[in-house]
């Protein structure tokens, strides 16, 4: 899967789950900071991200993973 | 309909649970129940199989385990594949006396929210001492930090419980607060005490104090996680301590006291049953996709049969299945202005 691909899942994933629109979405989007998750958002964000991509994401790797960008690479390098 | 069982959950694992079950089975010849836990220790306590399956499993979830951890790891525990057999349909609740943070886990993060709602509150029954009836109170410990909107949600759901389980046609919406007027409290409950009461649906009486609570005067009490937690664990340890402090008084009082505390032993035995809430079914965690229920890890196979008679009422009366349609349709519901 192209980055390009998987940061359209990904944002599409956050429009849905955080309720905005697509413009808002960029790879700077930060899930604390910026959409202002707080810890059970986080855990169901991460768990939908292995959901949709197949991957088993640790809890440290989860702890890491603060934006959109951080998400997609993530995904990309563990694919 | 099909109940999901956490059959290792429980301080006394499957002996108790099983024995709640199969009370339960017995009186209710509509439930078919899904037993998770150890096969040779759950078949062990069962007496007869009829419309019981027993699902073998390796794993369980200890009390002590951090929950979210906990859940995502040990795939194979009772209480993950019986929330896994909710998500996938195959069964229509889940009980346990697990671990309550690791339910809480399971129910949000495997059976998921009711769309609409930001966070599900946990809600016992409790008994209300003036009147000899009920109350529902919620969030207690579900969530550490609430926001106006999550307590007003809150109320959504404690309202058509009362409505829908319990046949309250306007059931008294209380918030629990430091002082009964309405500019009382922080930020958060002044917030939510003006979004509860612009709503017309509502039977709000207004905030009630901690005091109260027991007395009878509203029939579902509103409160964030934090707060809700330290009332109903300082009803707890009052009663418990009261009780204690009856019994150190007849025992050291002599042989007169003595004599009294022995006439008095029913009233005092039937005093202590009032305070034993678990007879009033078990705490939901409401706002999620399916009735989730837990009792006490202590709980007796007597209070396990009254908390899946709960669940039975729950799926009979369409209690989840209005909220998510009351949800989908309801625009004010799903997200009052946010406070930040």
């Amino acid at each position: 899967m192209s980055e390009q691909e998987i940061y359209d899942k990904i944002a599409q994933l956050i429009e849905e789950r955080f309720e905005v629109s697509a413009d808002k979405v960029s790879m700077t989007l930060d899930f604390k900071k910026d959409l202002n998750a707080d810890s059970i958002d986080i855990v169901e964000f991460i768990l939908e991200l292995e959901d949709t991509f197949g991957a088993e994401i640790s809890d440290e790797d989860a702890e890491k993973l603060a934006t959109v960008g951080d998400a997609v690479n993530y995904v990309k390098n563990h694919q | 309909m099909k109940i999901a069982v956490d059959a290792m959950g429980g301080d006394n694992g499957p002996t108790t649970i099983v024995a709640g079950v199969e009370r339960a089975r017995d009186q209710f010849p509509d439930i078919e129940f899904l037993l998770y836990g150890d096969e040779a220790k759950v078949r062990a306590e069962l007496k007869n199989e009829q419309r019981i399956t027993v699902v073998a499993t390796s794993e369980e979830i200890l009390a002590d385990e951090e929950p979210v951890r906990a859940v995502r790891r040990k795939k194979d525990a009772s209480m993950v594949v019986a929330a896994q057999a909710v998500k996938a349909g195959e069964a229509d609740a889940i009980f346990s006396a697990g671990s309550t943070g690791a339910l809480l886990a399971a129910g949000l993060f495997i059976i998921g929210r009711i769309k609409g709602i930001d966070r599900p509150g946990l809600m016992p029954t409790m008994p209300d001492f003036r009147t000899g009836g009920q109350f529902n109170i919620l969030d207690i410990g579900a969530n550490a930090d609430s926001k106006p909107e999550n307590l007003y949600q809150f109320a959504v759901l404690g309202n058509y419980y009362a409505k829908n389980m319990r046949g309250i046609e306007r059931p008294r919406l209380a918030l629990l607060n430091n002082g009964t007027e309405a500019d009382k409290g922080d930020l958060t409950h002044k917030a939510a005490y003006q979004l509860i009461a612009a709503e017309k649906d509502f039977n709000f009486i207004g905030n009630i104090e901690a005091r109260e609570l027991l007395n009878g005067r509203a029939d579902v009490i509103i409160t964030d996680g934090f707060t809700g937690n330290a009332a109903l664990k300082t009803i707890e340890g009052t009663s418990m301590t009261i009780l204690h402090l009856l019994k150190e008084t007849i025992m050291e009082g002599g042989i007169k006291a003595k004599l009294g505390g022995a006439l008095l032993k029913g009233s005092l035995g039937s005093l202590r049953d009032k305070f034993e809430y678990s007879r009033y079914g078990g705490a939901v965690l409401l706002g999620l996709k399916a009735p989730v229920v837990k009792t006490h890890g202590t709980a007796s196979p007597e209070a396990v049969y009254y908390t899946i008679s709960q669940i039975h009422d729950m799926l009979e009366k369409n209690v989840v299945a209005d909220v998510v349609d009351y949800f989908s349709r309801n625009e004010l519901a799903k997200r009052p202005e946010k406070n930040d």
